[in-house]
């Protein structure tokens, strides 16, 4: 009686939980079943299994009589912006994380609070003012432009969950390896840096995520179909104005999600730490 | 190697020095520890010994050469920290080598003196593993054979046992004091513990509040305390106070309460049961605990309690009367407003003949 | 930091005495200056001189010629009687609040109800796994999937229900195009909450619920006096920080409806957005952004005056 009664709340949570979470995992269903199929009945049972769909990899795709750019360019700028955006972030990063946590420097407090306040800025309402100063130091339109201009924008929040790792190093080592014969320096990278290592791992996957989903700064800045990328591709297919071909574009989605699905599905666990640390967007 | 601090102050902020005017001279392989409580500076101290510190005033003087700005890779020294510091991501033999790498020695030699340093602290057999493998105690040795396998002029050790338990706190202690005494190396030992203090170190210096309040052999500091600070913080059980007037009543003294300025203060072993002392006191018996070699008594005199030893027999209800008694010399009488110690015969007051 | 004469008797045993100064100087700001040198170039070019910027651009009416032509209040002025704006404000106001109340609502329960209700931890981790995927997928991806569901034809999620039911297909997103807005943030942002509530409920120790069943509390009470008060201050901050992102982002609209049809589901920053990259008016949108960067601003110390942030910040300990 009693393990029947203390049951209920349980199952009800399953049946609520259930019903709330499974058109999520539906419509990723359907992204995936879509990208095979010319057809779904209903529009959600597969019909007509194909790899029309899918002729992107190999042909170039035209629309209304327009060339799209090939995937591959749009793949390749996207990997370029990405990864040239990890290293960036993190090599910027690591190096201000440190010393915001560890060096005592005139300013340390001034600086401390800017960060802070910049992590919580909304950065996207300066785009005008970023269109202008990228416009005069002729960067509009430039892959370059745009990283640094994201780098910018994510790397107070950067700096500070790096900061957080170096903090949590406890002094005795590094006064250890001082003691022991090196250098601030020498310390700092033989000892601190290889402590911190999975953090600097997390960031650097949340990194790499963050600039391939990047949309709204490469939409703005990027002009010219030499620099396309994969979000700005499928949003050209998106905002086509004729009827929506969603084989093509949810073949086009899966292929843009691999890098994304691979990392989540590889390093869920530690996203959701650096997530919880402060990710900001809605 | 001998060492000097002449007038050490260190101050971080304006509101006051972590250590004040500290001045100490420690001799070549001698072994000084640093005893207080928390806070009062020798955790600083240390740090300016190590050169992670820069004293704010005064010099360090290592065999005469003023070491202030000397970083500390320069100073050749190894110490051990409370939470060991071993680098987590390297094996004991590559922690044990790591000061020798820095110090370019070949990496033949390196790994033979590194393998003799862990025979050393008798670790040969665990080289291999990750610190995070090791227990408390392997971790501590791992931590002294790093910092002895470059053969530094001086050693430091930063509450090296407090993180042991008992048993192993003691065995530690007894192999680091052998250790010490068989390479010959000055050695510096802070430590809140005042027992691990007067084991095992040459010289004690007491400090509290930034300030060095007695510096001496430990037998001294449990003889001679001059300032009450040191009288209560070294021996257990602690020293009984009580205030009051010792009177001569003919050949032996006799002890009257009241609320002076003085403090006489008399070590539970001193006192005893009985009146074969010369100065005698009245005291009712209010606890008696077996100990199982003996029995601990205490018991009030006046309104302060006093705990002294009694034979494993001894038994006593609570409020039973009795006289104990303790030898004058082994009596210390303390200032109460300054804490400084006075000479006992001083102290004295005929007792008017009733 | 040294007393001079400390500095000159320090000569014979280093060896290096007079570099010593330089060395001094070096480690008080070269280290620093090195390490933090890149951050503050970034930074000052793409944060701080924007923010300058806007502030000047706000009092200009820069448009796609570029020229500076300062105009005083002006366009504070055509703010003030543009016919647009009150609607824009009122979208605004109901795009934040109904978005956030869902992203807590949401946030919340999920956290309850995979942390507290289901007892088997796995079973809570893949759930909440699942709702960090529209998190993690690329706006335009997610948004693909909403236009999907919503799809006027016959092929849209929502009308082959309807089919079913034997309703004639309709066009959501123009009817209620304000729905599908919040609806497609609020479970963006559930994940966020999510997160940081099951944390502090996870937090809550074990022997408290034990504790709580022995006093004889109901489910019900356990729920309003302990975990609630325990995710009180995770709540306080959830909500403020998505306050502050709802106010000031816009992409996944942009993507969704663009703010239409017509202005229905315009809100301030994308009004900014639209006015500088669309209608050239780099001046107008400069201002409107402005009022936006103010009120976010607002927010921002209310939020640390809450939550503090002297505490964060701590000392060096090597000289």
């Amino acid at each position: 009686m009693k393990t029947q009664k203390s049951r209920l709340p349980s199952m009800t949570a399953y049946v609520v939980l259930g019903i709330i979470t499974l058109p999520i995992i539906l419509m990723y269903i359907w992204l995936l079943l879509n990208s095979f199929t010319t057809q779904m009945k209903y529009g959600v049972i597969p019909t007509n299994l194909t790899l029309d769909n899918w002729q992107f990899i190999w042909s170039d795709v035209v629309i209304n009589g327009t060339e799209m750019p090939s995937i591959w360019t749009a793949t390749l700028n996207s990997f370029l912006f990405a990864g040239s955006l990890t290293i960036l972030e993190l090599i910027i990063g690591v190096m201000a994380g440190y010393a915001l946590s560890r060096l005592n420097f005139p300013g340390r407090q001034g600086l401390l609070k800017t960060t802070m306040l910049l992590h919580a800025f909304p950065s996207v309402a300066l785009l005008i003012a970023v269109f202008y100063i990228l416009n005069f130091l002729g960067l509009f339109d430039s892959l370059w432009g745009v990283i640094l201009v994201k780098t910018a924008l994510q790397i107070p929040m950067t700096a500070w969950i790096i900061k957080g790792f170096f903090d949590d190093v406890s002094w005795d080592v590094e006064w250890a390896g001082l003691i022991d014969g090196c250098t601030r320096f020498k310390v700092w990278y033989t000892i601190v840096i290889p402590l911190i290592k999975p953090g600097i791992a997390a960031v650097a996957i949340f990194a790499f995520l963050a600039g391939w989903s990047e949309f709204l700064l490469l939409y703005t800045f990027i002009l010219s179909d030499e620099n396309i990328t994969l979000a700005a591709y499928l949003q050209k297919l998106m905002s086509n104005p004729n009827v929506i071909n969603y084989g093509l574009l949810s073949a086009v989605s899966i292929f843009y999600m691999i890098p994304v699905l691979l990392f989540f599905i590889f390093t869920q666990k530690s996203l959701m730490q650096v997530n919880a640390t402060g990710g900001k967007g809605v | 190697m001998k060492i000097e601090l002449k007038q050490v102050t260190k101050a971080f902020n304006k509101q006051g020095n972590a250590v004040n005017d500290l001045s100490l001279t420690i001799q070549d392989g001698e072994f000084v520890a640093l005893l207080g409580p928390s806070g009062c500076g020798k955790s600083t101290t240390m740090l300016m010994l190590a050169g992670i510190y820069k004293p704010t005033d005064g010099t360090i003087y290592f065999d005469n050469e003023p070491i202030n700005h000397v970083e500390p890779k320069d100073r050749n020294i190894g110490m051990v920290f409370q939470s060991y510091a071993l680098y987590p991501h390297m094996t004991v033999l590559e922690n044990i080598m790591f000061p020798l790498k820095q110090m370019k020695v070949p990496k033949s030699e390196r790994v033979f003196r590194a393998h003799a340093a862990a025979e050393q602290v008798q670790l040969g057999h665990l080289t291999a593993r990750k610190p995070s493998e090791l227990s408390g105690g392997q971790q501590q040795r791992v931590a002294l054979a790093r910092a002895i396998v470059k053969k530094p002029r001086l050693l430091l050790l930063d509450e090296p046992l407090s993180n042991l338990d008992a048993r192993m706190k003691i065995e530690m202690r007894e192999e680091i004091r052998h250790l010490q005494k068989e390479i010959g190396i000055t050695t510096v030992m802070v430590t809140h513990d005042q027992e691990e203090a007067m084991t095992i170190a040459d010289r004690v210096a007491v400090m509290k509040d930034g300030s060095l309040i007695q510096y001496s052999t430990p037998m001294d500091l449990y003889n001679k305390a001059t300032n009450l600070f040191v009288a209560q913080f070294i021996g257990t059980p602690p020293m009984n106070f009580i205030s009051g007037d010792l009177m001569k009543l003919g050949e032996s003294y006799t002890f009257q309460e009241n609320q002076q300025s003085r403090l006489i203060g008399i070590r539970p072993y001193d006192l005893k049961l009985g009146n074969q002392g010369n100065v005698i006191m009245n005291a009712t018996v209010s606890l008696v605990e077996p100990l199982g070699h003996s029995n601990l008594v205490s018991a009030r005199i006046g309104d302060k309690l006093v705990r002294f030893f009694a034979d494993a027999s001894y038994r006593a209800d609570r409020g039973t009367p009795i006289v104990c008694s303790a030898d004058l010399q082994k009596i210390a009488v303390f200032d109460k407003s300054t804490g400084q110690s006075i000479d006992t015969e001083h102290c004295i007051k005929e007792a008017f003949a009733v | 930091m040294g007393k001079p004469n400390v500095v000159v008797s320090a000569k014979k045993n280093t060896g290096n005495s007079n570099p010593n100064r330089i060395v001094g100087f070096l480690q008080k700001w070269g280290l620093p200056a090195v390490l933090l040198g890149p951050f503050l170039i970034l930074i000052t070019i793409f944060f701080i001189a924007p923010v300058v910027l806007i502030v000047i651009l706000a009092f200009t009416n820069m448009d796609s010629s570029m020229v500076w032509d300062l105009n005083g209040l002006l366009n504070f002025k055509k703010m003030a009687s543009d016919p647009n704006l009150s609607e824009i404000m009122l979208n605004t106001v109901f795009y934040v609040t109904l978005t956030l109340s869902l992203n807590i609502f949401l946030g919340l329960s999920l956290a309850l109800l995979t942390t507290y209700f289901i007892k088997q931890e796995s079973v809570g981790l893949i759930i909440r796994t699942i709702w960090m995927l529209p998190r993690i997928s690329p706006p335009v991806v997610y948004i693909l999937l909403w236009l999907w569901f919503f799809d006027p034809s016959e092929y849209g999620v929502l009308n082959s229900l309807r089919m079913i039911f034997d309703m004639p297909p309709a066009n959501f997103l123009a009817d209620q195009p304000m729905t599908a807005i919040v609806l497609a943030n609020g479970l963006i942002g559930a994940s966020y909450g999510m997160i940081i509530f099951s944390a502090a409920i996870k937090s809550i120790p074990g022997d408290l619920f034990m504790a709580a069943r022995v006093d004889g509390a109901a489910e019900r009470s356990i729920i309003f006096d302990i975990i609630i008060p325990a995710v009180k201050w995770p709540l306080m901050f959830v909500t403020l920080w998505q306050l502050l992102s709802l106010l000031t982002s816009y992409e996944y609209i942009l993507l969704l409806t663009k703010g239409g049809p017509l202005f229905e589901t315009e809100v301030l920053a994308l009004y900014s957005y639209h006015k500088a990259f669309q209608s050239f008016e780099y001046g107008y949108g400069s201002a409107v952004a402005l009022v936006l960067v103010v009120i976010a601003l607002i927010c921002t110390f209310i939020f640390w005056r809450i939550f503090g942030m002297d505490k964060m910040i701590k000392s060096s300990r090597i000289e």
